[in-house]
């Protein structure tokens, strides 16, 4: 498969350009360089394509979130289109969740879209990667843990945003979104009071889906 | 894991006021352990009155939603109908997917609660119903009929669904109303009872403690005072002893005078009773001393030599013994003592026959005179002088 456009040397190559037996400072300011490289920043410098992350190899989620570091935040009404966010680098949190979770599926990754309604602020979406046990959500992707860890129920989840967030929360949703359809389907939704059950099964049909 | 009882230590179990003072400070720790416990308590009991409080915010926040929604999508869905652009098309989509968000989320905060689902109820089948007329247009729609579709919407704008919904809708509205009044009433009065359990802690701790500093006060002057008093009671003890010790000095004083004398008087009398021996030694005359029952208290050198028996074997013992008046020598034979009767007399009695019996067992004739010794006119003993002599007859 291509290199991805814009990619860092390898830390072979850098490494492989010094002189022989360099100090050992030098020697452990490259291999520092190659993990953090390799491991923390994103791999290249131009804006990245829906393209390029469906072709990314072993695209991992904290790989993914790493992308994004330098994107603004822009509340909007409707989910933006996939490369629309991509290219203006700017959108909201509905719009990382959703495409975090298009793009972790195409890697065979289980997601899950959860939508967190707290009190007195805008509602929060972020996106559950069960296989990291860990949340996705776009307030973190600029700090070093990208990843938030926490239990998979829609409870556990909600009152981890709703701490990260200082806040508190009343309800949250497990939903679906198709870009094609550009339509929410929302699975299952609790309340911060109810009965501290699991998660709950997908309810029926919503007849409120009207085409 | 042994289990020995443990024994207070000597200076607590001994000292009362420790112990009230350690009461004390127990009780202050027991105030602040139920207040803690007493406020996180009731903090806990805010925090899930306060998530009630937000919950039923946000239920009439999604009722206060459902009829502007509700209007916006059916608005959309009409002016698709007149435009058929298929932005507007999108936008009765999302109206109603939107309702739809709203009615599962105003159905998950009802959750179990009976009485608000009989009460919502109605609403979600109102609405339901309304999205249905909607399916049931665009369906009319699709399909071309444009006379069915005609006759369809103009026999749904004579239902009242709408003038219902706005009824149901604010009758449930009310009731989450005044849920909303319990339930800040509610939190507010745990706030209070917060902070009446902070404040009641906070005076009792300030009250106990004002008792353990009375306590302590007191207890150090009480301390203060028996020093006092036991300053000046060992002053005085001090001075006693001083007073003792100066009587006592005196008393040895005179106690070592009296000793010196009573020596000086024993060493007088040692050295007249030496001299005394002496003169009855110079003589060479066999001489005996006797009490007044006739018991020899002296002999001299001459008696010694004369009877064979050593002072220590004669003294203390009747003189009969040695000496023989009536010439018998045995003292349980009773004989008229003619000796004893010149003492008990005061009489002398000279130049009167007698043996001596010797340690040997031989009787030697001698003269025997007898002088009675006086004291104060008063016969205390008497001086027994033997000279030797041929045997008599008595």
């Amino acid at each position: 498969m291509a290199q991805p456009k814009g990619s860092a040397p390898s830390g072979r190559q850098i490494v492989s350009s010094f002189p022989n037996n360099p100090p050992w400072s030098t020697r452990a300011l490259v291999w520092l360089c190659v993990l953090t490289t390799s491991f923390g920043l994103p791999a290249h410098l131009a804006a990245v394509t829906l393209t390029d992350l469906l072709e990314q190899p072993r695209l991992t989620a904290k790989k993914f979130a790493s992308y994004f570091a330098d994107f603004a935040y822009e509340l909007n009404g409707p989910i933006q289109p996939a490369d629309v966010f991509l290219s203006r680098e700017k959108g909201d949190c509905d719009d990382y969740a959703v495409l975090a979770d298009f793009v972790l599926r195409k890697h065979n990754l289980a997601t899950r879209l959860i939508h967190i309604r707290l009190t007195g602020r805008v509602a929060h979406a972020v996106c559950y990667v069960t296989d990291n046990k860990a949340y996705l959500d776009y307030n973190n992707r600029a700090v070093f843990f990208t990843l938030t860890r926490c239990g998979p129920e829609i409870r556990d989840i909600a009152a981890k945003v709703a701490d990260s967030l200082q806040s508190t929360w009343t309800t949250a949703s497990e939903f679906s979104y198709s870009y094609e359809t550009r339509r929410k389907l929302m699975i299952a939704t609790i309340s911060q009071t109810g009965e501290p059950v699991g998660n709950p099964s997908p309810g029926r049909p919503s007849p409120f889906n009207v085409d | 894991m042994s289990t020995e009882p443990t024994t207070p230590s000597p200076a607590v179990a001994g000292d009362p006021t420790l112990r009230r003072v350690l009461a004390f400070f127990a009780l202050i720790l027991a105030v602040l352990v139920v207040v803690v416990v007493v406020s996180l308590v009731n903090l806990n009991r805010s925090v899930a009155a306060s998530e009630w409080v937000n919950h039923t915010h946000a239920l009439i926040t999604e009722l206060d939603a459902l009829q502007p929604t509700l209007e916006a999508a059916e608005g959309e869905l009409s002016r698709y109908l007149l435009t058929a652009e298929l932005r507007d098309h999108g936008a009765y989509k999302d109206k109603f997917a939107e309702l739809g968000e709203h009615v599962d989320v105003a159905n998950a905060l009802i959750g179990g609660s009976a009485a608000e689902k009989e009460l919502f109820q109605p609403i979600a089948a109102l609405l339901a119903k309304r999205a249905e007329v909607a399916t049931r247009v665009m369906q009319l729609r699709k399909a071309g009929d444009a006379v069915a579709l005609e006759q369809f919407l103009k026999e749904d704008a004579g239902t009242t669904d709408h003038g219902e919904l706005a009824r149901l809708i604010e009758k449930f509205r009310a009731t989450q109303t005044d849920l909303l009044t319990a339930r800040d009433r509610a939190l507010f009065l745990q706030a209070q009872t917060t902070r009446w359990t902070v404040l009641t802690g906070l005076v009792l701790d300030f009250l106990l403690l004002c008792g353990a500093a009375w306590l302590i006060r007191d207890d150090l002057a009480a301390r203060r005072l028996a020093n006092r008093v036991l300053q000046e009671s060992n002053a005085a003890l001090e001075e006693k002893v001083r007073q003792r010790t100066a009587e006592l000095s005196d008393a040895n004083g005179r106690l070592l005078a009296q000793s010196l004398e009573d020596r000086w008087s024993k060493q007088a009398m040692e050295h007249q009773s030496r001299y005394n021996q002496l003169i009855i030694d110079s003589i060479s005359d066999t001489v005996f001393v006797v009490t007044k029952l006739m018991n020899v208290s002296r002999l001299n050198p001459a008696a010694v030599h004369l009877t064979g028996f050593e002072p220590a074997e004669v003294i203390d013992k009747p003189l009969g013994r040695l000496l023989s008046v009536n010439g018998t020598t045995d003292p349980a034979k009773p004989t008229f003592d003619p000796l004893a009767r010149a003492l008990a007399e005061g009489r002398d009695l000279r130049d009167k026959g007698a043996y001596v019996v010797t340690k040997s067992g031989q009787s030697l004739p001698v003269r025997l005179n007898i002088y009675p010794l006086r004291d104060r006119d008063k016969v205390v003993g008497g001086v027994v002088i033997l000279q030797p002599a041929n045997p008599v007859s008595t």
